[in-house]
């Protein structure tokens, strides 16, 4: 994970909170952080979201939630349609707030791509991730969240 | 010096224009002084020049009365006239003297006035006129007179005005023996008059006469009317020269007070125009201030005398702070609110000294405590983040020199400081690099891959653990713990092998996550994202060491260990013996030491590769304690009549049947309870009633609780708390137990014992 410090990791979390926060007046809690690498829980819930960076920096940043959270969100934001899509299309909202967050963060050398979302099985992220991505666990209500990092400065 | 020519200069119209009109006051002032001076002498002049006029009617009535009386024979006429003539003739006579050449003479009051010399030719001419009259009269009027003598004429009264008031009572006392006749005189004169009557009608008509006849030299037909008609031209005379005075007068004042106003008036123009040019300066002056406050991105105040913020301050400021800036606030409540306690204190004290005079400011620049400050602080969702300021101190100095205020310039060097902290990294990462290539040369090639081995382990067990969420606070202290113990354990191999820069960033790692478990209560996730950051440079330092083992080693031809000695081959020597010697040896040098140390390690060939490592773990951390608690300094050991070289034994036996003894064994100063129980309370880790209260076997157990240590300060080698309860817990991984002996100032003794039988 070169080149990107723990502030820059903040960013992406804050977002997350923010997201919740302006939803639900109530932020997102950090359980823990750790490196995806060995034998350590994957972090990938029912449905994820991510952004792919490019320009002076690469890698993705993804978000994975389980249904029910998300369910629960949208229950809270007073929306009738809770099916899939619409769980998936909350997912990706959020991968947009951490997206607009980044841009903001990092300034316009950061190329963000459109947030991409899909239902995954709980090993997913250990697979198409870098060794050593930072997971940062994450906390609403009762639910668990990840956010995992993996990024690096490519200039 | 500059400042007053600046002054001057900004002002010069204006003090010109003060210093004309104060000199042409000054002038009006003078003249209108020695106007006033000369109109009291005027007016004592026109004064006595018309009681000239009258004295001389009073004279010839008192010489006409004087004559009926004597052919009357009425003693009582006679004397009340020959009264009146005396104070008419010499009060006459001595007005016109006084007119004549300056003299005291008696006022309207009957007190003595210095009448002046008449000033216009013409006032001397009349005067000069009525002296060729009045000459000759005199000379008959003197018979008739109370004395033959001449008016007083001396210096005393002639000379100088009088001011002192004795000598005004003195001169008051002579004219009115002057111009009064005393007892005595009278009764000669009366004896006089009735001896010779004829004389003294003769005398008197030739007076009468004289003073009825004409004179020559004048055009009236009496003398006694060309005296009352000098008199009164010269009267006239004098009123002119009055009248002149206070036409002058008059001018002056007018010129004066047309000049005052006119320079009012530029004045008021000068300074109107030169106010108004000042405040287009200062409006533009603040436009600019207002306008470098709100760009500038550094925080700038000034700070005055009392430590308060000044009314201005950059718009950043607060921003940068993180906090709400009251103008004219208290600067220290909002340092103190952000900054760690002793850096606050030290900061207090370093502005204490900028403030003051004593030194100067130049010197103490390097003291300045307030460079890259770690700071906690809360972003609007309650998030906290560390972020790093620093604050820089110049004096304000006023026009005469003295400290007014303190500028303050603060910035966010966040970004910086991260900067530096990962070029170290880098240049660790270099370091590393190069250290290994030195291990790879001396041909420990081994034990460099056994390490790093060791080492990946290590940080997966960390990561394992950090991956279990975390609810409760105390559940992230137990896994910090845990943490530490891991490092700290890491640290001591990478010190065994001499890899500094592994065992440096393990010992930042250890005070960090020290500093973390300080203020257990509030440990949150935040921190264990700090933590994974810290366990990801631990990663990206072993792959790289990793990397260059297996890179430099295929390049030398050295193969994978096969994991330490085979079974049943025998050595003189472990070469663990060597890297436990010399680190010993390296903390011995770090803390000014002594000491020879002894190993015997040949029974670890035999142990299992696990048990092998776990007892280097354990003899690193008994040899850390050993060099820092036990071992004392030269001097000390001296004085307590021991070798100045402290001694350092370890040894493994094999007491058959699969059981060991692994011993550490020092002949430093021991473990004393009495000197626990006294560190623990000025730690308050106990309470001193609680100190006493514990048996010293239960004082001396302490030392194998987590976070407890008997230094004052901690350093690389000790002082975290993590080493005795590490040791502990491995050997009760091992299923064995250990025994603690000692006796002050003479041993401690570390004894375990192990079974390699299930």
């Amino acid at each position: 994970m070169k080149g990107i410090n723990e502030k820059d990791i903040y960013t992406f979390v804050d977002a997350v909170s923010a997201f919740f926060f302006q939803v639900t007046e109530e932020k997102v809690e950090i359980k823990t952080a750790y490196l995806l690498e060995g034998d350590v829980p994957s972090a990938t819930f029912d449905l994820t979201s991510y952004i792919t960076l490019s320009g002076d920096f690469s890698g993705r940043i993804y978000f994975s939630a389980p249904r029910s959270m998300l369910t629960h969100l949208l229950l809270l934001m007073g929306e009738q349609i809770r099916d899939n899509d619409r769980l998936l299309d909350t997912a990706g909202e959020i991968a947009n707030t951490i997206s607009g967050n980044a841009r903001r963060h990092f300034g316009e050398t950061m190329e963000i791509s459109v947030p991409t979302t899909q239902a995954t099985d709980p090993d997913w992220l250990k697979t198409v991730v870098s060794p050593q991505s930072y997971v940062i666990l994450v906390k609403w209500k009762q639910y668990r969240a990840s956010v995992v990092v993996d990024i690096q400065r490519t200039a | 010096m500059d400042s007053n020519r600046s002054v001057f200069s900004k002002y010069r119209k204006i003090i010109f224009a003060v210093i004309l009109f104060m000199v042409a006051d000054a002038i009006v002032i003078g003249i209108n002084f020695y106007n006033t001076f000369k109109a009291d002498e005027s007016a004592v002049s026109i004064n006595l020049s018309g009681r000239q006029r009258m004295m001389s009617q009073r004279m010839t009535k008192a010489l006409l009365t004087l004559g009926v009386s004597m052919e009357a024979g009425d003693e009582d006429g006679i004397k009340t006239s020959l009264k009146e003539l005396t104070l008419a003739v010499r009060r006459f006579d001595r007005t016109l003297m006084g007119f004549r050449d300056g003299a005291m003479v008696t006022g309207g009051d009957d007190n003595p006035v210095y009448l002046t010399q008449v000033g216009t030719e013409k006032s001397r001419q009349f005067v000069a006129e009525t002296y060729v009259i009045w000459k000759p009269y005199m000379e008959h009027l003197k018979p008739l007179l109370n004395s033959d003598r001449d008016s007083f004429s001396d210096n005393y009264l002639n000379a100088t005005k009088l001011e002192d008031p004795a000598r005004l009572e003195d001169a008051k006392k002579r004219f009115q023996a002057e111009e009064n006749f005393t007892d005595e005189e009278f009764r000669r004169k009366l004896e006089y008059i009735a001896s010779n009557p004829e004389q003294f009608k003769e005398e008197l008509r030739a007076a009468v006469a004289f003073a009825l006849e004409k004179n020559p030299t004048h055009s009236e037909p009496q003398n006694n009317r060309a005296v009352l008609k000098l008199m009164n031209a010269l009267t006239t005379d004098l009123e002119q020269v009055a009248s002149h005075r206070a036409a002058i007068l008059r001018i002056v004042l007018v010129v004066g007070i047309v000049f005052a106003l006119i320079n009012f008036g530029y004045t008021v123009i000068i300074s109107i125009r030169d106010l108004m040019a000042g405040d287009r300066k200062l409006s533009e002056a603040r436009q600019e201030t207002i306008e470098i406050l709100a760009t500038v991105r550094e925080g700038l105040f000034l700070l005055d005398k009392n430590k308060k913020i000044g009314t201005q301050f950059s718009e950043s400021l607060p921003d940068i702070l993180r906090r709400e800036i009251v103008p004219d606030s208290d600067f220290l409540p909002h340092l103190e609110a952000i900054a760690p306690r002793n850096i606050y204190e030290a900061a207090v004290d370093y502005i204490d000294l900028l403030l003051g005079d004593r030194v100067k400011e130049a010197l103490v620049v390097s003291l300045n405590p307030l460079i890259n400050v770690p700071i906690l602080v809360t972003d609007p969702r309650a998030n906290t983040q560390t972020r790093y300021l620093s604050f820089f101190f110049n004096r304000v100095l006023s026009d005469d020199q003295q400290i007014s205020h303190l500028l303050v310039t603060v910035q966010d060097v966040t970004d910086k400081v991260v900067l530096t902290q990962q070029i170290e990294q880098a240049k660790n990462l270099a370091k590393i690099e190069v250290e290994t290539l030195l291990r790879l040369a001396s041909s420990d090639f081994e034990a460099l891959q056994r390490f790093i081995d060791n080492v990946g382990k290590s940080l997966a067990q960390i990561n394992e653990k950090m991956s279990a969420a975390h609810d409760e606070a105390r559940d992230r202290l137990h896994t910090l713990n845990y943490i530490m113990r891991i490092m700290h354990g890491i640290k001591g191999e990478a010190a065994v092998l001499g890899i500094e820069a592994l065992e440096s960033y393990a010992h930042s790692c250890e005070e960090e996550l020290v500093s973390m478990r300080e203020d257990e209560q509030s440990l949150s996730g935040d921190q264990m994202l700090r933590v994974a950051v810290l366990l990801e440079g631990f990663y990206q330092r072993h792959s790289s060491l990793a990397q260059i083992v297996a890179r430099l080693g295929n390049a030398l031809g050295k193969t994978q260990p096969s994991g330490g000695m085979p079974d049943g081959m025998t050595a003189q020597k472990h070469p663990f013996a060597d890297h436990i010697a010399a680190l010993a040896q390296r903390i011995a040098a770090d803390h000014g030491k002594q000491v020879e140390v002894s190993c015997q390690f040949e029974k670890f060939f035999s142990l299992p590769k696990a048990t092998t490592k776990e007892l280097q773990d354990i003899s690193i951390q008994l040899v850390r304690n050993a060099m820092t608690h036990g071992i004392e300094m030269p001097d000390e050991r001296t004085q307590h009549n021991k070798p100045s070289i402290g001694a350092l034994s370890l040894w493994c036996e094999y007491l058959g049947h699969g059981q060991y003894t692994f011993t550490v064994r020092d002949d430093g100063c021991g473990i004393v309870p009495d000197r626990l129980r006294k560190h623990f309370v000025k730690k308050n880790i106990l309470t001193a009633a609680e100190a006493d209260a514990l048996s010293d076997q239960e004082i001396a157990n302490r030392i194998f609780q987590p976070g407890v240590s008997t230094v004052e300060v901690a350093d690389q080698d000790s002082g975290h708390g993590i080493g005795l309860d590490a040791v502990l817990e491995k050997v009760r991984g091992m299923g064995g137990y250990m025994l603690v002996k000692s006796r002050p100032n003479q041993f401690t003794e570390f004894n375990i014992q192990f079974s390699t039988v299930l």
